[in-house]
Parts: C-alpha cells; structure tokens; sequence
C-alpha cells in the first residue's frame, strides 16, 4: 500500500473496483466522464472525498496524458494503490477503445463513398470547433498576464505555423515556464 | 519486431509524455509524423480518422488507436495504444504520489502554473495542424462552409451546454443533405 495523508474512505475489492471503472466507461460520453467518475466514486460510494478527488482532477489535467485516464489512475490508486491504478485506467479505456475500433471498422466499410468523406470533413470541422471553445477557455484562464500569454503565441508560432518537431520545443519551453512562474511567486511572496 | 509495430511505439511513446490536456495538444505533431515522415496515412484518411475519433465516445488520444489500426491492425491498435497511455501513466503515477508528500511546496504552484501556457499554445497549434490536413485553411485557399462550421460549432459549445453529440448529429445530417442536393 502507498503512503498517502488522506487514506480511502471505504475498501472496495480490486474486482469490484474493475467493475465500477467498466461501468463509468461505458456510460460516459465525451467530456462527462470526470463528471460520471465524482458521481460514481465520491457521491455513491464514498471512496474518495470532495476534496482529494479534486486535488486528482488537478493532477489529472495538468499532467500528459488524456485527463479521465489520468483521472482514473488517481482514483483507481487512491482506493487500492498500484493495482487500483492498473485496474482503474484498463476499466476506463477498454469499453472506448471496443467502440472507437467498432466505429473505425465501419468507417473502413464505408470509405469506399464520396458522402462518407464530406460528412466525416463536417465532423472534423465540428471537433475543430470544440477544441476552439476548450482552448479559448482555457486560454482565458491562463492568459492573464504578459510572460505566460507570450509563452502560450510563442509556443503557437514555432509548433503551429513553423511546424517545429513538438518534443524538443516542449523540453525546452515547459522548464523555462515553471521557472518563471516560479520566481514570480516567490517575489510576490516576498513583495 | 515487426518495424512498423516499433514505429507505432517510437511516434506514440513520446508523444504521451506531451500529451497535456489529451490528444489535442499532440494532434499536430501525430498529423506530421504518421503522414509526412512515415507516409503511413494521406491527408484524407487522417483526417477521416480524426472526425471518427472526435465522434467517438471516450479520449480524444484514441486516435493512436485507430491508426495503429491502419498501420498493423488488432495488434497494432492494441500496441499504439498501450504506448500513448503507458508512459503518461507513469507520470502521473509518480507524480501523485509526490504531490502527496510535498502539500505546501512552492513548486506545486509553479509546475500548475507554468504547464498551462505551453498546454494552450499547443491547443491552438494541433487547431491549425487539422485544419490544414482537413484543407480548410490552407496557404492560398480557404474552404468558407468548414471554417463556418468550425466557428459555429466553436461558438455554440462555448457559450451553450449543448450536447457534442446532438452538435456532430447536426452536422453530419448537414453535410450529407448538402450533397444531394442540387447545387
């Protein structure tokens, strides 16, 4: 077992566990995952409470990695520790991962159509339109001052337009940006 | 091993380290690698591959999903699969159990805030990287009904709560009447 301050709540087994994570997987769509899992987890069975499960949901979105997975990890290792976590991320992505090769296959089948291309270009056009929306959101959130806004066009520029290997731009770009956030901290700490 | 099954591994392993906020921030760099350096893909077919994934229930980083699909079938798609989601995973398996053990550390704070401008530039960068692969926006030609439909959309999911599965339903319905009818 991991040595964590804020213990589980309530055991729950490693199958029963799988089972929760199945289910959440199965019955959420898109962005209401996160949202499935503090229903799930926090409200039904009480594993986690309020609080740890948003100091996950932090983790989760700030880190790589697709952020109900990542989410799931946590919780998964907050209930049972490094088995939880294996359990947790294989329950969350196995029931996506069946569909998304279901709905490749059929594309596959239907590829062979003009229309099949026009409406998936819509779709793509509509997915485009979502990223749009969560980046503006974002952006608004994170954009509030002058060195990080540089840094977010700077990143933009080199990885967007110049089209730059994305690897060693972020190597380079996300250590700097911790840097500076940083020492902006500790000189307002200390102002 | 086969070399297309350790390819698979070499684009997507990495990738997962950088994949902040999921597969949008990646999708420029996933765009690049498995259409102009491995040729694994045309323009279309990722394209295609991108509006399955983004109609798909689940994260958006399946995609790897779908083109190691392409690229080596069942087996690849499991291998692309395990290698966008396993390093990631580590990560933030270390890192939660750091997280734990430093609460008051100054560099908590930091990491939060320094991550999200890289994270929001990278956004911003797979946005363009798909609208060229999907030629909307291209040097020297500009598809007017796809840039509508991506501000539409954009706009709509912004400052509504509608469901992004009513929106592509919308869309798709859209799309397919415009072909047939006489223009």
């Amino acid at each position: 077992m991991l040595e964590h301050p804020s213990e589980p709540q309530s055991r729950i087994s490693l199958l029963a566990l799988l089972g929760l994570f199945l289910h959440i997987g199965l019955t959420s769509f898109g962005g209401s995952t996160m949202a499935w899992m503090h229903r799930e987890i926090v409200e039904k069975r009480k594993l986690l409470d309020d609080q740890s499960f948003m100091t996950g949901l932090t983790i989760a979105q700030i880190l790589p990695g697709a952020n109900p997975v990542n989410l799931a990890l946590y919780l998964g290792m907050q209930a049972r520790g490094k088995l939880g976590a294996v359990v947790a991320v294989f329950g969350i992505v196995l029931p996506a991962f069946c569909v998304i090769l279901l709905m490749g296959y059929l594309y596959r089948t239907l590829s062979g159509y003009d229309t099949t291309h026009v409406v998936l270009g819509g779709i793509a056009a509509a997915g485009v339109g979502a990223t749009l929306a969560m980046g503006v959101k974002l952006a608004r959130r994170v954009m509030v001052r002058v060195i990080p806004i540089a840094i977010a066009l700077l990143t933009f520029v080199v990885v967007g337009i110049l089209q730059w290997p994305l690897v060693p731009v972020v190597i380079v770009l996300v250590p700097l940006s911790i840097l500076q956030a940083y020492y902006l901290n500790r000189k307002r700490g200390d102002g | 091993m086969d070399s297309r099954l350790l390819g698979l591994i070499l684009v997507f392993a990495p990738l997962s380290l950088f994949s902040f906020g999921g597969g949008q921030a990646v999708v420029a760099d996933i765009q690049y690698q498995t259409v102009e350096v491995h040729g694994w893909l045309t323009n279309q077919q990722f394209t295609d591959l991108y509006a399955v994934s983004r109609a798909a229930p689940g994260p958006s980083t399946l995609i790897a999903a779908l083109i190691g699909w392409q690229v080596y079938g069942f087996v690849g798609a499991v291998v692309a699969c395990l290698a966008i989601y396993i390093p990631s995973s580590i990560v933030v398996y270390g890192a939660t159990s750091w997280w734990h053990k430093n609460e008051k550390s100054p560099w908590r704070t930091a990491i939060e805030k320094g991550l999200g401008p890289v994270a929001v530039g990278l956004i911003f960068a797979g946005m363009l990287a798909v609208l060229r692969a999907a030629h909307i926006v291209e040097p020297g030609n500009v598809n007017y009904l796809g840039l509508a439909t991506v501000i539409g959309a954009g706009a709509l999911l912004y400052l509504t709560k509608i469901s992004p599965y009513l929106l592509i339903g919308i869309v798709a319905v859209l799309y397919a009447s415009l072909q047939f009818l006489p223009l």
